[in-house]
């Protein structure tokens, strides 16, 4: 019955319509014969019989609506029972090849779970929107002055950015420290002191309490601080009464008046409380102090553009009013998203890339195992055929196993997935924004299944049509041995070992290039000894260190008590240590130029002590170093570094020449000249892989009152000792308590750890990138293996000829190899130029090494061939140790 | 669908009588009509209206099944069969009617 079912379904398919007519009309016959047989005349019978029928349309429309639907069920139950039965035969064809099903679903699980972990990094970093409303609509707002984009003054953000009509809300943010509790228990804490528009920016409301208000971001009423929820429950045991509770932070009392929803913690390291930045008059009119972050909300359905061209105009209006100041300044700005996210994206976009490499090296080789599967069913899809089965249902049914057989790797996968998250979250370096709210969500599983699916189709068609496709008298005459249909398949396999390879060479050339970086990054000598050197930041509390004198003895009793701790050669303090946190850009300007923009050199400050530039073992290479006598009074003097001095004073002895500088702008005093006594060597500040850019250092005894604001009274301790500098945290933390109670030393590290971990993510990344380039070396090195093997099985009986007529062993070995040569040529000659291409996208990540260095491509070009090489002589020595009267009778 | 009741038929019992006159062997539209109008000496007839919108929508619930065949005077002819599902259809409409008709005689015929 079903046969016939199945059958008048495929027969009546297009015409139910012709089904019903050809009933109804049989029926009228019918009737018309039976009256006619009563005795009526042959057309009377007809017209009775119509007459009997009652509204034939009608009822025809209706038969015609219900044979539709009977159609319809029947084509899904007929397509759902063929699904089930393919399943089951997949199922059943999985579970008796054991050995087939183990190594596929092994590799593709491996490869599936890899993708779908570095999937849920980026998901989790790059890719889901802040817990925020609207968070598109967010933007961060940087002044743009020749081509570099900084900080923003409190002028500029009063006058521009707040007065622009583009924004719903803005905010001005200064990201900052505070000793949080009393003497026993003081902690660092980093905050942000923020206006109140912050909270309408990220649009979020205090999950207990409120924030604050204009009124109390005023001088003198700011004594009020919001938590956030990490803090709330790590310091404060979330207690619902925290509201109303004074705390002491450096040394002021703060009264808690709200704590932020735990949504609000972006990061594990965004700030964890928030205070009014109360600006007082003086400061809103400071245009040339650029240490704000600001945020902009953009109101209604403005776009990033038009509000640029707002700012712009704005800012022409500054030029005029503040020439001085706010000359050729201007202002851009970046999603607040690209802002958070912007350093990661490449790299991880990058690495996703990578994994999705290594995962269709996988998908070539299951290919490879399918196809081999093929070749050895084609006996049955051969009878199959001839049994009736359509070169589409076979195809259908195939490609059923394919899924099948990516679904259960989808599964494991997810499994290996979930390892893979933890290990990557536990091993990466910090500081990567959001990778610990890592989790296997929705989305991820969602796009595992997906990945799955179209992995399926990546491995499972080609051998799947091939399959179908197979000459079936051809087949069935040399049992499953047809040479015509071994040609196509040769070209379908020496295709996926063309393709591998050229993958795997572009995976291994973008991992080379990063080692290569990483090794140049390790031998670059960063301008000053890191090896003995530990350092420590602490910040002076305004409300007990407020006039400076203070404030520089303090710091001076502090290098001192450090420099008398056992083992310490040298000891000084610095506003920024190479590295870390912190520092501010002046612009300078030699003496005898003009007062122009073209003539100032923008310049990093270091505020430091006597002993800081010995402690680093920063070279003086001319002149002298900042010493004990340089303090009020004396000749105004700095250190310059080399750039500065060549950028300055091209060409001339700077030693003795005067640059202007760090002058309060507003008050328009003369300019504050400063004496160059020496200069100092280059340093790379930011990080091994950075040019130097100018420095000069300024001794902590001549800085203006104001410059201990810019730095919120905070400096680095920078000792060196002949020992191990571990041990001298203790020591160090001693010596600060004797001389300053109470006041927390933080972010204590060595010299060698900062270089470390500027290099952290860059590492990572390389390891990781390294890592995927040796599992697709392995993948390829299997997938070639398999090839040759089968070539090799296939020509055994030829080779047996070959042996009987006297061909030797290297003769053999020889002639695999050659059928092996070609393809791996081409493959490597394709990946070359592939990755001539997409090497370019690793550029921004590279080191003192070209996208195209010929090192890295003929290293991986050889080690390549190599392993190609090495796969392919394990089945030419098992072809050539073959006994040829055994060979000759394989056939 | 308006379901017209012949000579008052009551609903379902069209699909009942189809079912049971197919328990005799596979027969086409007419001669399931003819069957059901000879077994009733007339009594019963069976209006062409209700008869084949309710064989496809048997067909469609799988309690009947249809093929071409040639038909006793050699014409091609959709011929209905009854399934399996269709046997247990008929077995409790049997026992719905027989249960209804003892309901109803009790009222009409006391004893």
């Amino acid at each position: 019955m079903k046969f016939g079912q199945r059958l008048r379904s495929r027969v009546w398919r297009a015409s139910v319509d012709d089904e019903v007519d050809a009933e109804l009309e049989f029926h009228l016959e019918m009737r018309a014969r039976e009256y006619a047989a009563r005795g009526m005349s042959p057309d009377d019978a007809r017209d009775a019989a119509i007459q009997r029928f009652g509204n034939i349309n009608r009822v025809n429309d209706a038969c015609r609506a219900l044979g539709r639907q009977r159609d319809n069920d029947m084509r899904r139950t007929e397509y759902l029972s063929e699904l089930a039965q393919d399943v089951t035969f997949a199922c059943r064809q999985l579970v008796r090849n054991p050995g087939f099903t183990a190594v596929a679903v092994l590799t593709l699980a491996l490869g599936i779970g890899a993708t779908a972990a570095i999937f849920s990094v980026v998901h989790a970093v790059v890719l889901r929107p802040l817990p925020v409303a609207d968070p598109d609509r967010i933007v961060a707002v940087y002044e743009f002055w020749r081509g570099n984009s900084g900080n923003t003054s409190a002028g500029n953000y009063v006058d521009a950015v707040a007065a622009s009509a583009s924004f719903s809300h803005t905010t001005a943010v200064q990201y900052s420290s505070f000793n949080l509790g009393d003497t026993a228990d003081a902690e660092r804490i980093i905050g942000a002191r923020t206006t109140p528009g912050f909270f309408g920016v990220f649009s979020t409301t205090p999950g207990l309490g409120r924030v604050y208000t204009e009124a109390e971001d005023q001088a003198g009423h700011e004594q009020v601080v919001v938590l956030s929820h990490r803090l709330w429950t790590r310091r404060f045991g979330a207690d619902p009464h925290v509201v109303g509770r004074l705390v002491r932070m450096n040394g002021r009392p703060y009264e808690v008046i709200g704590v932020m929803p735990s949504s609000f913690d972006f990061t594990q390291q965004t700030e964890e409380l928030w205070v009014p930045i109360a600006f007082t008059a003086q400061r809103k009119a400071t245009h040339d102090e650029h240490y704000l972050q600001i945020y902009a909300r953009l109101k209604g359905d403005v776009t990033q553009v038009q509000a640029q061209a707002g700012l712009s105009r704005l800012a022409e209006d500054l030029h005029r009013r503040f020439p001085k100041d706010d000359a050729e300044l201007g202002f851009a700005m970046t999603p607040m998203m690209e802002d958070l996210v912007g350093d990661y994206k490449e790299r991880l976009f990058i690495l996703l890339g990578a994994v999705g490499f290594v995962l269709l090296i996988a998908c070539g080789n299951i290919a490879n195992l399918l196809l081999a599967r093929g070749a050895a069913r084609a006996g049955e899809l051969a009878i199959r055929s001839a049994l009736g089965a359509g070169r589409g249902r076979m195809v259908r049914q195939l490609l059923t196993e394919s899924f099948v057989l990516a679904m259960i790797s989808a599964v494991l996968g997810l499994a290996v997935a979930a390892w893979g998250v933890q290990a990557l979250v536990a091993a990466a370096p910090e500081g990567v924004p959001r990778l610990e709210q890592t989790t296997l969500d929705p989305a991820v599983i969602g796009f595992t299944l997906l990945v799955a699916l179209t992995s399926a189709i990546v491995f499972g068609l080609a051998p799947a049509v091939r399959a179908a496709r197979s000459d079936l008298q051809a087949v069935l005459k040399e049992g499953g041995r047809s040479s015509d249909m071994g040609g196509v398949r040769d070209r379908l396999r020496t295709g996926l070992i063309v393709g591998e390879l050229a993958v795997a060479l572009v995976l291994l050339v973008g991992a080379g290039l990063l080692i290569r970086s990483s090794i140049a990054l390790q031998n670059v000598r960063p301008g000053f000894v890191p090896g003995g050197v530990m350092s420590a930041r602490l910040a002076l509390p305004a409300a007990e260190y407020p006039e400076a004198a203070r404030v520089v003895r303090t710091f001076e009793q502090i290098a001192e008590a450090a420099r008398h701790i056992p083992g310490v050669e040298a000891a000084g303090m610095t506003s920024q240590v190479p590295m870390g946190a912190g520092g501010n850009g002046n612009g300078l300007r030699p003496e005898g130029k003009a007062i122009e923009p073209g003539n100032i050199i923008i310049s990093r400050l270091r505020i430091v002590t006597p002993g800081y530039i010995e402690a680093m073992r920063i070279p003086v290479v001319r002149g002298r170093s900042i010493r004990d006598g340089d303090r009020q009074g004396a000749l105004k003097v700095m250190v310059v570094s080399e750039a500065l001095a060549n950028a300055a004073f091209p060409a001339q002895d700077p030693i003795g020449k005067r640059i202007a500088c760090c002058e309060s702008a507003p008050d328009g005093k003369s300019p504050d000249y400063k004496t160059i006594v020496g200069v100092a060597g280059d340093v790379r500040w930011r990080g091994p892989g950075e040019a130097p850019s100018p420095e000069f250092y300024l001794p902590a005894a001549q800085v203006p009152d104001v410059a201990w604001d810019w730095i919120q009274r905070t400096m680095y301790v920078a000792i060196r000792s002949a020992t191990e500098p571990d041990a001298l945290t203790v020591p160090l933390r001693n010596a600060v308590a004797a001389v300053a109670p109470g006041v927390p030393l933080f972010n204590a590290r060595t010299m060698d750890q900062r270089l470390g971990e500027s290099l952290a993510t860059a590492k990572f990344n390389t390891l990781l990138l390294t890592l995927l380039g040796a599992i697709g070396v392995v993948l390829v090195a299997v997938g070639v293996y398999g090839v040759i093997a089968y070539f090799v099985t296939r020509r055994t009986p030829e080779i047996g000829v070959r042996m009987a007529l006297g061909a030797t062993r290297r003769d053999v070995v020889a002639l695999v190899v050659k059928q092996a040569a070609w393809p791996v040529g081409l493959g490597i000659a394709a990946g070359v130029i592939i990755s001539a291409g997409a090497t370019r996208v690793l550029s921004s990540q590279l080191f003192n090494v070209k996208p195209h260095d010929p090192v890295t491509f003929i290293l991986v070009a050889l080690t390549l061939a190599a392993v190609a090489l090495f796969a392919t002589l394990v089945p030419a020595r098992r072809a050539a140790s073959m006994d040829p009267t055994r060979a000759l009778h394989m056939n | 669908m308006p379901n017209t009741e012949p000579n008052g038929m009551l609903h379902g019992t069209l699909d009942a009588l189809i079912l049971k006159t197919l328990t005799w062997g596979a027969r086409h539209g007419y001669g399931i009509a003819r069957w059901i109008e000879d077994t009733t000496d007339e009594r019963v007839t069976v209006e062409e209206g209700s008869l084949y919108p309710a064989l496809y929508r048997m067909e469609r619930r799988g309690w009947i099944a249809a093929e071409w065949g040639t038909s006793e005077l050699g014409r091609k002819a959709k011929f209905y069969r009854i399934t399996p599902k269709g046997r247990r259809q008929l077995a409790a409409d049997i026992e719905q009617w027989s249960q209804f008709a003892a309901a109803v005689s009790k009222v009409l015929l006391p004893a």
